[in-house]
């Protein structure tokens, strides 16, 4: 599909397109400056805050929307952020793979990689990614959605992760007795056991390719029109644009920072690059997701308030994005790479032209938003993840529970997309 | 006649595009053309194909910096002229 982006920005006059790179500009020496205090406390903060950057930058220039995602299909039968979704599974998959590997070369030996997502498989799986999905679509952006979009300006958004730390909050409150009635005897299934490496792969592969052959017949049988949108004509203007003979080295080299500065990227180039990233975060240390550093900051605010829900049974011997206890401590290396994704998407939205303080009109709207966020906090709790930890990096952990936490997501979506359609 | 307009600025994700495909099927049969104003981009792309659907053509104009105004007009209306 053709962006729209493109023809919009076409008509960008140069001088608004100066003022947004000087602005940028000062966004990303600003991180420069962030980047070397990080590195003189510790190199890792420093690794983690560009981590963050990368993936905020990414979101941002794709607009790549896990809730839209779920939702379109049921909306619009739509599937454009989907098959970018689809596509960095399938990169993090491969690239997971290889890693885990060498990290458990022997599958049968009942052992598991250290820091890959596999989680227990039980009933707070699929509930935890029901309530997510109805959430996310509620709130109009799931949690990485809402941490791009308020690096955009949308006030809306803010509400939202708001919410979400509240309910990741009341899930702590709550983990206890999941904990005892159903984590702690859940099984963790991870298919390379049973299959082996490769065979983990070919079918997780096959199975994202069943997931696109019906997307794909989604798409068709809403009989999806790309109409050739009447702003198109381009403005007398100086700039090169994509069917353009460029003349020179220089225009060439403009050409290409406007389309990834500028220009709005296409999904599946972007599904592709945060799939890979995704096997690099891995690869340095464990996979992408932050919903338990979040989960982190609201128990140290109860905790200032004497709030605190009390200890954690069982955390400290999950891997990803399980609830993390208040070490006492403000940074810590997830901080720089939550930070670094809002950081990252507000200076790649004012190197678009795209930031702007957005204020829903409608009071409804601020309700939705928070409502959204606590059932989609409390859904990441339980569920241990969210989007990112529970699907995008469980899936390419060869874990079942990513399959189970994504066929929820979509039923949670489907469920929120009619609720939305009556509060219009 | 002047165009219905409809201001969806601010709205959260995917209203732009719900409240603009709701005003389409309100219009009532001799108006010709929607304007609707927008400042999400997401909603440049959603705007159109759901607007096509209804049998609607799309013309995108930036007003300002993050605002477009969309004018979509009916198709029958346009084969007349």
């Amino acid at each position: 599909m053709r962006r729209a982006h493109p023809v919009i920005m076409d008509r960008m006059t140069d001088e608004r397109v100066s003022v947004n790179t000087i602005l940028a500009l000062t966004a990303w020496a600003a991180a420069a400056v962030v980047y070397v205090v990080a590195r003189a406390q510790d190199t890792e903060f420093a690794m983690f805050w560009v981590f963050g950057l990368a993936f905020g930058f990414v979101l941002q220039r794709a607009r790549f929307c896990f809730a839209s995602a779920f939702r379109d299909i049921f909306l619009l039968g739509h599937a454009r952020n989907m098959k970018g979704l689809l596509l960095g599974l399938a990169v993090g998959s491969v690239g997971f793979a290889l890693v885990m590997s060498r990290q458990v070369p022997l599958t049968g030996l009942g052992i598991y990689p250290p820091s890959a997502n596999v989680l227990p498989l039980g009933i707070h799986t699929g509930l935890g990614g029901l309530l997510f999905g109805v959430g996310m679509v509620l709130a109009g952006g799931c949690v990485s959605g809402s941490i791009y979009r308020m690096g955009e300006g949308y006030v809306a958004s803010w509400v939202a992760f708001a919410g979400v730390m509240g309910g990741l909050l009341v899930s702590a409150y709550t983990w206890n007795w999941w904990w005892e009635a159903h984590i702690a005897t859940a099984p963790r299934m991870w298919l390379p056991h049973w299959l082996g490496h490769p065979g983990a792969l070919v079918v997780t592969l096959l199975g994202l390719a069943a997931v696109y052959l019906w997307v794909v017949s989604i798409e068709h049988r809403a009989g999806v029109v790309v109409p050739p949108v009447s702003g198109v004509r381009p403005q007398a203007s100086s700039q090169p644009t994509a069917n353009t003979q460029t003349e020179s080295v220089a225009d060439d080299l403009r050409l290409t920072l406007r389309q990834l500065f500028v220009q709005g990227w296409p999904v599946l180039p972007a599904g592709a690059v945060l799939g890979g990233l995704n096997v690099l975060l891995f690869t340095a240390r464990e996979p992408w997701g932050f919903t338990g550093e979040v989960s982190r900051w609201s128990i140290a605010m109860a905790s200032i308030v004497d709030v605190a829900p009390g200890p954690l049974a069982g955390v400290e011997s999950l891997p990803g994005c399980v609830l993390v206890p208040s070490d006492g401590l403000f940074f810590n290396h997830m901080l720089f790479l939550v930070f670094g994704m809002f950081f990252g998407s507000f200076a790649a939205a004012l190197g678009a032209g795209e930031f702007k303080v957005r204020l829903p009109r409608r009071p409804v709207r601020y309700a939705q938003s928070l409502g959204g966020g606590v059932i989609m906090g409390y859904g990441a709790g339980i569920g241990m993840g969210c989007t990112i930890g529970a699907f995008f990096s469980a899936i390419p952990s060869l874990a079942v529970n990513g399959w189970v936490f994504g066929a929820f997501l979509a039923l949670g979506a489907w469920i929120g997309t009619h609720i939305i359609q009556r509060i219009e | 006649m002047t165009p219905t307009k409809l201001d969806v600025r601010g709205e959260i994700c995917p209203y732009p595009m719900m409240r603009t495909a709701s005003a389409l099927k309100r219009l009532s049969s001799d108006e010709r053309t929607l304007e609707v104003v927008t400042d999400h981009p997401p909603a440049l792309e959603t705007i159109p194909t759901q607007a096509a659907r209804l049998g609607f053509r799309t013309d995108i104009e930036e007003t300002s910096a993050s605002e477009w105004r969309l004018t979509l007009t009916r198709k029958e209306a346009e084969t007349e002229v």
